[in-house]
């Protein structure tokens, strides 16, 4: 059996092509590619990706990144969006002030100094701010941002009076405006909300005004009886004074 | 037929490199007191503000430390200004007290330009103090003198 011949039909004979080998050696040609054949080249023509341009007044200066992709914003600007409008919301003192040339070290003195007093120096980009307070309340602020600048926040608003203080002693920090109890003052109306009394002054000033009128009134009843009793004073006394030398 | 060469051989740095260029001729040595005044929430006061933080910056300050720059906050929506008052020797050369610049439509590079046209051209000059010369320096003049008499006579 191992002795038949199989016979197999005359198409079914495999054999394997002649091969040409194209690579010899290693380098191929990459930089001048052969024209291709016209109807190739139709094909590929026909076939090239076609991308959506801007309208080129836009897109005029731009790069091909900068107009093929969507530039995405930060999202670390979000957080830090969050982070401003909470320390506006839960703040009940807060002031702006300019910010000229500084050293760091005297910043770092002035910033030691406020936090003794529970002050808290910040300082926000304009962009972030601008993202933080936009459409809401806070929205007026906007404009002190435009050029270097720092804010500081307190939860006591009696503190006004000490950050002033503190203040005056660096020059390179120029007031320019405050929110004391969510109401936005200029900075002279802050200057003098810092100058006026504590809350306990003020309500012992409108006690005494308020029993003035009384007071006076009470005052005028009684005047003859203190004047009499007055008069018998220096009476008693004069007459103590005769008795004592006589004695002598 | 050729069109001669027109323009600029190097590219501009753009604006900051030019008002870096103005605020290295600042010269404030002509000014007494410098007084700025704006009010925050009144519009265009970016450049006033700007020109008050660049003249407190170390180096415009260190050209004369006796002059004081002082800022005014105002709160009527007043337009910025700022006023330059002026050191004796200044005043009589300019025939004027004070300089004011009125800083509601100028940007930051025109009031630097402006201030080193108006102002930093009235500093008084520097005087030339005696320079001690030192050993090797005295020696090289004085060889050079020799050195010459010399060469003189061998000729």
């Amino acid at each position: 059996m191992t002795t038949l011949i199989q016979r197999s039909l005359p198409l079914a004979k495999s054999s394997t092509p002649a091969l040409q080998f194209l690579r010899f050696r290693g380098k191929i040609n990459i930089q001048r590619p052969k024209a291709p054949h016209y109807e190739r080249a139709r094909v590929v023509a026909v076939t090239q990706p076609k991308h959506p341009e801007l309208p080129k007044a836009k897109s005029c200066f731009k790069t091909r990144a900068e107009r093929t992709q969507q530039q995405q914003e930060n999202p670390y600007n979000e957080i830090i969006a969050r982070e401003v409008r909470n320390w506006l919301d839960h703040s009940r003192l807060v002031a702006f002030f300019h910010l000229s040339s500084i050293t760091a070290d005297d910043i770092f003195r002035v910033r030691v100094q406020l936090h003794k007093q529970n002050l808290h120096l910040k300082s926000y980009g304009s962009k972030i701010i601008e993202q933080a307070v936009k459409n809401t309340r806070y929205e007026a602020i906007v404009p002190l941002f435009h050029s270097n600048h720092c804010i500081v926040f307190s939860p006591n608003p009696e503190k006004t009076a000490a950050l002033l203080r503190i203040v005056r002693r660096v020059p390179q920090m120029v007031l320019l405006g405050g929110i004391v109890e969510e109401t936005m003052l200029s900075r002279n109306e802050l200057v003098a909300y810092a100058q006026m009394p504590s809350l306990h002054a003020a309500q012992a000033q409108l006690v005494q005004t308020l029993s003035q009128a009384p007071g006076h009134l009470i005052q005028q009843l009684q005047a003859h009886q203190n004047s009499f009793v007055q008069v018998l004073d220096v009476h008693a006394k004069n007459q103590m004074n005769e008795e004592t030398p006589e004695s002598t | 037929m050729s069109v001669p060469f027109s323009g600029a051989l190097r590219r501009s740095g753009g604006i900051v490199s030019a008002i870096g260029k103005q605020l290295k001729s600042v010269n404030l040595k002509g000014v007494k007191r410098i007084t700025v005044q704006f009010d925050p929430f009144a519009e265009n006061v970016k450049s006033t503000r700007e020109f008050l933080f660049l003249l407190s910056t170390p180096k415009v300050a260190a050209t004369n430390p006796k002059c004081v720059v002082k800022p005014e906050i105002v709160c009527d929506r007043q337009p910025a200004n700022i006023k330059f008052a002026l050191i004796d020797s200044a005043q009589e050369q300019a025939k004027v007290k004070e300089i004011r610049f009125n800083s509601d439509n100028l940007n930051t590079l025109e009031l630097l330009q402006l201030c080193n046209k108006h102002v930093s051209s009235l500093a008084p000059p520097e005087e030339v103090t005696n320079k001690v010369l030192t050993k090797a320096e005295k020696q090289k003049l004085a060889g050079g003198a020799s050195g010459g008499k010399k060469a003189i006579k061998k000729k």
